[in-house]
């Protein structure tokens, strides 16, 4: 049945560009860029579609492609010397409809201040809902260090969630 | 307590960090990029497929003029051996002739 399976091009940016859009844009904290990546995203996608073979297939492609273009692009701009986290509410050219909450805008700035490996691994446990086996799946990387990451990064994350958003809370 | 606090910070960690909308243009524009490829990619085509017959040709047109060259310089050099050969046989000719004359000038 899934040898049948022919990709559609439009229909998988359609379904998908929502996810690979906001891993990049968690990934970089820039929404230009993170733009950019899910464009490129997308296109080497075009160029591999004759190597996706089911549905499945091309989610867990375009989240492993979207999580390593994403990291490359990090990469980058740290050899030009830019500054990692571009503030992530100025949302270059973000409309307001597609702005998250207040509170979420500051999770997301604090999740920014959290090294890349733990941001990567809260992001695809947090955001994707998978599972340590799975994150550890999509980014090429040993089981136990993901949970090393997922732990250190939600303390982390909590420990700063203490601080900076003491207000959300009481007013919670 | 902790672990209470933990399920609800989680829980309100995965809320802050539900997928966000695509913005609207972003397929519009990814549709846009890869129309621009194809049409560079079958460009791209093209001029490959214009440059091997050009290379094809050169080459083909290469092999046939150094084969006439070496086929003119095999019929020169035919040429000079047999000129070669007519010149031996003319000297030894003129020798005999010599040796002739001088033979019949010795019996008279």
């Amino acid at each position: 049945m899934a040898g049948n399976w022919q990709p559609d091009f439009e229909q998988l940016v359609d379904e998908h560009q929502s996810m690979v859009f906001s891993l990049a844009l968690r990934m970089t904290g820039d929404y230009g860029l993170a733009e950019e990546i899910a464009q490129d995203v997308f296109l080497e996608l075009d160029r591999n579609l004759g190597k996706i073979e089911t549905p499945l297939h091309a989610l867990l492609w375009l989240r492993r492609v979207a999580m390593s273009r994403s990291a490359d692009a990090l990469r980058r701009r740290r050899v030009r010397g830019i500054d990692q986290w571009v503030e992530i509410d100025e949302t270059h050219g973000a409309r307001a409809e597609e702005r998250s909450s207040p509170l979420a805008d500051r999770v997301e700035r604090l999740l920014a201040t959290v090294p890349e490996p733990q941001r990567a691994a809260l992001i695809l446990r947090y955001q994707e809902d998978l599972t340590p086996e799975e994150i550890a799946a999509t980014l090429g990387a040993p089981l136990a260090t993901v949970k090393s990451h997922l732990q250190r990064g939600l303390k982390l994350l909590r420990a700063k969630a203490a601080i900076h958003l003491k207000e959300y809370v009481r007013g919670a | 307590m902790d672990l209470a606090r933990m399920d609800d910070f989680e829980r309100e960690l995965q809320t802050a960090l539900a997928r966000r909308p695509a913005p609207p243009d972003l397929k519009h524009k990814i549709v846009g990029r890869r129309g621009q490829q194809t049409g560079r990619s079958r460009r791209m085509i093209w001029m490959e497929r214009l440059a091997a017959s050009l290379i094809l040709a050169a080459v083909a047109g290469g092999a046939a003029f150094w084969r006439r060259q070496e086929e003119q310089r095999r019929g020169e050099e035919a040429r000079q051996q047999v000129f070669t050969a007519l010149r031996i046989a003319n000297h030894a000719l003129q020798q005999m002739n010599a040796q002739l004359a001088e033979h019949n000038r010795n019996t008279q």
